[in-house]
């Protein structure tokens, strides 16, 4: 039982950040319609922008939140603005190679930065951890990172739900052209959109750098576990995806525990492919004709 | 008609000019570029079916490449079956594979679709990973000695040089593209690029959409199947990311999208831009050139630090060329020439 509530918890820990990754990438589906196939990539420059901040200036990688946020918002907007825009009613193929293209430039240019050698960012608590009680031990940047990540969320959440800005880019993604007749500015909308989702996707990196190897091609792997999650939820909705999030965070820990390690990536893609095939709107995603 | 004539004399002369091409050209290096442009331009070429003709943008070809390559080394390396024969397991097994993914992943469509080929490829990466048993895992399998090709009893080669891989990579060029030429010029083509256009149009003139597109992926999946296997052979060596990883798949695509889909001649434009360019960035000659024409010192500390990581980032202009592309020339190369065509014939006229 002990074991069963441990791998639990790490969970639904690990999943809190997976939901930010997520979230990222269904807000830029929804307002945009845009799959980002740049998002693990977008995370791995934030993992490396948390990593300069703390081997130069010495800032602890939660604290540097605050930095990399605005930063990487700047620089998502800038996406979209320089490149993203200009394909937006493009074939969605052109639209995904572009955005394979940019992750592309992204993992090369840190690695011609960087080189490829694994970088470990070590803090003081990087593997404390606190008992909880029960046998039960909870890894202390797991926790912290989950509570950053449990505080952003809410503040996204009543951001979207509450300011007038929030409401403007949900009526964007319920109707792009309705919304343009109501006045809205659905271009700044859309790099708002794309700023947030990439500064939600650095944070998620800024948040899990005390804890994994920070090297150019970690991005790949975040990307697939995103549409794994976003598709969970259901593409656009950002509920669907903080749900999506927790649940792949619980599979992969569950399926680490009892099946192996080894296998539990399979296991979250195929757990992919049910969804697409017998739910492809998701979780809490409206059915499209 | 003369047009016709013209362009098939064209085509055989050009196809005369590559057969002779071993009996003069001895250098190793210079075969095995066009070796790895022969294998470049049957991959593309494999992919433009599905991809190019029918519409379907499966970003998973890996897939079939990887498990052509691992049968064929699988079984040479385990059972000494010698490859020729083991190519053809690798076929028989990536049709089923291919009907498999066909079955799930055609039934959802844009970018659905594109996510469940991407899906499937990283469950067969991760298998071949896992199964170490069968695979030999992350280590990968390394056969170099190939057993000499007999035909009754004669010797036809040893596989001593690079000569018979030329051929073999020729013929999988002639392969590939012949079979694009007959889809092309077939009802079958026709109902390929009809799907492309417009699914629920083409579904309501009564074609069978999940039959064609199934059809278009087995041919586009042996075809990559078998370049697979030549790749493995030529190689000697496949491990999970090299042809199983998404890097590959991406590749694939990249072809055909920088020499324009759909289109013939797109993937063999795509492969004469493609390859050169990677294979100067990796052998570090884009670096030696620039220092030589004097834009770069050698002693400087930009000129060191091209020389000792420009190699390691040629992935990074297929990024760069992805982007200008899409940006700027969204039909590939093929687009863009006949644009240039039509614009001088209406000047000319």
């Amino acid at each position: 039982m002990a074991v069963f509530m441990q791998s639990l918890i790490s969970g639904i820990l690990i999943g809190g950040v997976y939901a930010l990754i997520g979230i990222g990438l269904t807000l830029i589906f929804g307002v945009m319609r845009v799959i980002n196939f740049a998002h693990g990539d977008i995370l791995m420059v934030g993992m490396y922008l948390t990593y300069m901040i703390f081997t130069l200036l010495g800032i602890d990688p939660f604290v540097s939140v605050l930095i990399t946020f605005p930063l990487m918002f700047l620089f998502g907007g800038f996406l979209q603005k320089v490149f993203i825009n200009r394909v937006l009613n493009a074939l969605a193929q052109n639209q995904i190679l572009l955005t394979i293209g940019l992750g592309l430039i992204m993992s090369n240019t840190v690695m011609l930065i960087f080189t490829s050698d694994y970088k470990i960012l070590t803090t003081s608590y990087s593997s404390s951890t606190i008992q909880v009680g029960g046998g039960v031990s909870v890894s202390t940047p797991l926790l912290i990172s989950f509570l950053i990540t449990a505080a952003i969320t809410a503040t996204l959440y009543w951001f979207l739900l509450k300011t007038d800005t929030g409401q403007a880019i949900r009526a964007t993604a319920q109707d792009r052209d309705a919304a343009q007749l109501m006045g809205i500015n659905v271009k700044r909308m859309s790099i708002i959109a794309f700023g947030l989702g990439s500064a939600l996707a650095g944070t998620a990196g800024a948040l899990i750098s005390p804890t994994y190897y920070i090297f150019p091609q970690v991005g790949g792997v975040f990307t697939l576990k995103a549409f794994v999650i976003t598709v969970l939820g259901g593409m656009g909705s950002v509920v669907g995806a903080t749900l999506g999030g927790i649940l792949i965070g619980v599979t992969e820990s569950m399926s680490a525990v009892y099946i192996s390690s080894g296998w539990k990536d399979v296991i979250v893609f195929v757990l992919f492919l049910l969804v697409l095939l017998f739910k492809p709107s998701g979780l809490m995603g409206k059915s499209r004709t | 008609m003369t047009k016709t004539i013209l362009k098939a004399a064209v085509v055989l002369l050009l196809l005369g000019f590559l057969l002779i091409i071993p009996r003069y050209v001895e250098s190793p290096y210079a075969l095995h570029m066009m070796i790895l442009l022969f294998l470049s331009v049957s991959q593309g070429q494999s992919w433009n079916i599905v991809g190019g003709y029918a519409g379907q943008h499966s970003v998973g070809h890996a897939a079939y490449f990887g498990v052509g390559a691992y049968t064929t080394m699988m079984l040479m390396h385990t059972k000494q079956i010698a490859p020729w024969i083991g190519v053809w397991a690798g076929v028989a097994l990536v049709v089923v594979v291919a009907l498999a993914i066909g079955s799930i992943c055609f039934r959802l469509r844009g970018p659905y679709f594109v996510l469940a080929s991407i899906a499937v490829a990283e469950i067969l990466r991760l298998s071949a990973i896992n199964l170490t048993s069968l695979t030999n895992g992350a280590e990968g399998i390394l056969a170099t000695e190939l057993p000499p090709f007999k035909i009754g009893g004669t010797i036809v080669t040893e596989f001593l040089t690079k000569v018979p891989f030329y051929y073999i990579g020729l013929f999988l060029v002639v392969l590939t593209i012949g079979i694009t030429y007959l889809v092309q010029h077939s009802k079958l083509g026709y109902y390929f690029q009809a799907i492309r256009e417009d699914q629920d149009a083409a579904h309501s003139l009564g074609i069978s959409i999940t039959l064609y597109k199934n059809i278009a992926l087995v041919i586009s999946a042996v075809l990559t199947s078998l370049a697979g296997s030549f790749y493995g052979i030529y190689v000697g060596f496949v491990d999970p990311p090299t042809v199983l990883g998404l890097d590959v798949s991406v590749q694939i695509m990249l072809i055909c999208i920088i020499g324009g889909m759909g289109t013939l001649w797109g993937p063999v434009l795509g492969s004469l831009v493609l390859v050169p360019l990677s294979e100067a960035l990796r052998s570090n000659m884009v670096t030696e050139v620039l220092i030589k024409v004097g834009l770069v010192n050698a002693e400087s500390k930009v000129g060191i630090f091209l020389k000792e990581n420009l190699s390691h980032a040629h992935v990074l202009l297929y990024g760069i060329l992805v982007v200008l592309v899409i940006l700027f020339m969204p039909d590939g190369l093929m687009g863009f020439v006949k644009k240039l065509a039509t614009r001088w014939k209406r000047e000319a006229v």
